[in-house]
């Protein structure tokens, strides 16, 4: 606080002075936000911009598959069977048939876990990735030099990674899909006998689900990077900024893949289920 | 030419950039000294139009840094060459890349031009036979020989020097020294040098600039300052410890 500030805050009555104090909470969270919105437009904007740096894109795409594809595998099989193991038996209670338990899973694979969970881990993998590196750039002095050269950091360095993470969160998610029902599948034929083919039922895909499916993973593969890239060049100090910059990545994005999932859902239902 | 004309800039609470007013006159090298959080880096941040000022205007040849957009500050910053204190190699490219950055940035140059400038400049900075390296596997030492040849490649107008030769031996340090020299001695540079190394200075800066705590406290020739009875100013100079 300034001098002037101080004076001024002196003068106010004790509610506008609380008024005030709503400040010091929403004064940080909308200035993130807009610094968030801010590096997003601008990455969209120099994303439909020459040059790309093409060799990047495909070279960030194959860092977040190298470092995500075990994780999403292990935890979505995981999953998988948990969900399976758990929701067969309370199906068996209540209704004792479990003919159609396959058909539900995929719709719900598709719908919500698949894409969402995917997000979930690669906003600690990828996320916590994106923001260590910008944020020791920043720190280390790099970005000034971009940008004394004119290399616009956005450009350099956020876009390569929007890209590569639109096309790999999407395929990370049809990859979780698919190892999610097979080990859900495992379960379900080795535990509560259910015919393989059985199972496996499309009946109650629809187009809805085909396409909500790629609306989350398309959202979370631009908000993880915008995020955690935000988080990066925001960092400031020494190695203590790289660490604080990388746990904002995480919450922030992790908060903002449940907020969205929450959002598309009900789009998803307004438009395509109800 | 660079004028700085009432430069404030505030971290939190604390005054970090006090009212600084100074011109730096073409081609002209200014000495930039002064204890260790002083402000000396962040004035030449401000200078290059890296960090933004509270308060206050920094003209570059005439154009206002302070506050413009991102366009009119390309042609600016193709004029400036910087050196950062904390090396600021990309840590992603090899020395080689690392050095021929500017002149790519800048386009006009076939990769055969900018190979040979970069060794040329490889071999005046003596490393050679580096260009496969990457920063990682250099020496504080190296580092800073290769930032100092990434900074000077395009041959800027303007030239911002922070801490040159930080952690470099004497007779190496004495060789980078010699290297501004020769830029200044070939004329048209406009340029700060900051440095702790006062002896290493004296001799190849046109003029001195004294910061403490984000004010200038002295700025003069070197008879001047030499002959200033404030005693700040003679103990920062002869590098006495205070008693
Ligand atoms: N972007 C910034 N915004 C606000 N304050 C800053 C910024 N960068 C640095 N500072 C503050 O400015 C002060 C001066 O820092 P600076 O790095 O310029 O010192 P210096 O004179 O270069 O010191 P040294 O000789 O150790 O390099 C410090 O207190 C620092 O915290
Ligand atoms: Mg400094």
């Amino acid at each position: 606080m300034t001098k002037h500030t101080q004076a001024y805050v002196a003068a106010l009555s004790p509610t506008q002075r609380r008024i005030a104090q709503l400040g010091v909470v929403f004064v940080p969270i909308v200035t993130q936000i807009t610094d968030i919105l801010r590096v997003g437009s601008l990455a969209f904007y120099y994303a439909f911009k020459k040059p790309i740096r093409w060799r990047e894109v495909l070279q960030q795409s194959f860092f977040i598959g190298n470092r995500s594809l075990a994780f999403v595998m292990i935890v979505l099989g995981f999953l998988g069977m948990i969900l399976i193991f758990q929701s067969g038996f309370q199906a068996k209670r209540i209704v004792g048939d479990l003919q159609g338990m396959g058909a539900l899973y995929l719709q719900l694979l598709f719908r919500e876990f698949a894409p969402t969970v995917t997000a979930l881990m690669l906003a600690t993998r990828v996320g916590t990735g994106i923001a260590a590196e910008i944020g020791s750039m920043v720190v280390t002095e790099q970005v000034d030099a971009l940008r004394m050269n004119n290399a616009e950091p956005i450009q350099y360095l956020v876009v390569p990674r929007l890209l590569a993470s639109i096309v790999m969160t999407f395929v990370l998610s049809c990859v979780a899909l698919c190892v999610a029902f097979g080990t859900g599948m495992f379960v379900a034929n080795t535990v509560f006998e259910v015919n393989v083919a059985t199972f496996y039922n499309t009946s109650l895909l629809e187009w809805g689900d085909l396409i909500i499916f790629s609306l989350k993973a398309l959202a979370y593969g631009i908000t993880i990077p915008i995020i955690a890239s935000q988080a990066g060049l925001a960092a400031f100090g020494g190695s203590e900024g790289v660490g604080t910059a990388t746990t904002m990545a995480v919450v922030n994005a992790s908060l903002a893949v449940t907020i969205l999932d929450f959002v598309l859902s009900g789009v998803g239902y307004i438009f395509f289920f109800s | 030419m660079i004028r700085i004309a009432e430069v404030y800039k505030y971290r939190g609470h604390e005054c970090v950039i006090n009212g600084v007013n100074l011109v730096i006159p073409q081609g002209t090298q200014v000495g930039l000294i002064g204890p260790g959080g002083a402000g000396k880096s962040l004035l030449m941040k401000i200078c290059a139009g890296l960090v933004r000022p509270d308060s206050g205007s920094v003209l570059i040849d005439g154009t206002e840094v302070v506050g413009i957009g991102d366009v009119e500050m390309t042609s600016v910053r193709s004029k400036i060459g910087m050196l950062f204190q904390n090396y600021a190699l990309f840590d992603f490219m090899t020395v080689e890349e690392n050095i021929g950055f500017p002149l790519r940035q800048l386009g006009g140059r076939t990769e055969e031009e900018i190979r040979d400038e970069v060794n040329r400049l490889l071999l005046a900075v003596d490393l050679p036979n580096t260009q496969k390296l990457f920063p990682n596997e250099l020496s504080g030492g190296m580092k800073k020989r290769v930032t100092f040849a990434r900074a000077v490649i395009a041959n800027p107008p303007i030239l911002f020097y922070d801490d040159p030769t930080a952690g470099l031996d004497p007779v190496t340090s004495g060789k980078i020294f010699a290297l501004l020299e020769e830029r200044r001695a070939r004329g048209g540079t406009t340029s700060i040098v900051v440095s702790h190394d006062i002896l290493g200075m004296r001799d190849i800066c046109d003029s001195f600039v004294l910061m403490d705590h984000g004010r200038i406290v002295f700025s003069g020739t070197r008879e001047q300052i030499e002959a200033s009875t404030r005693p700040f100013v003679g103990q920062f100079w002869r590098g006495e410890a205070d008693d």
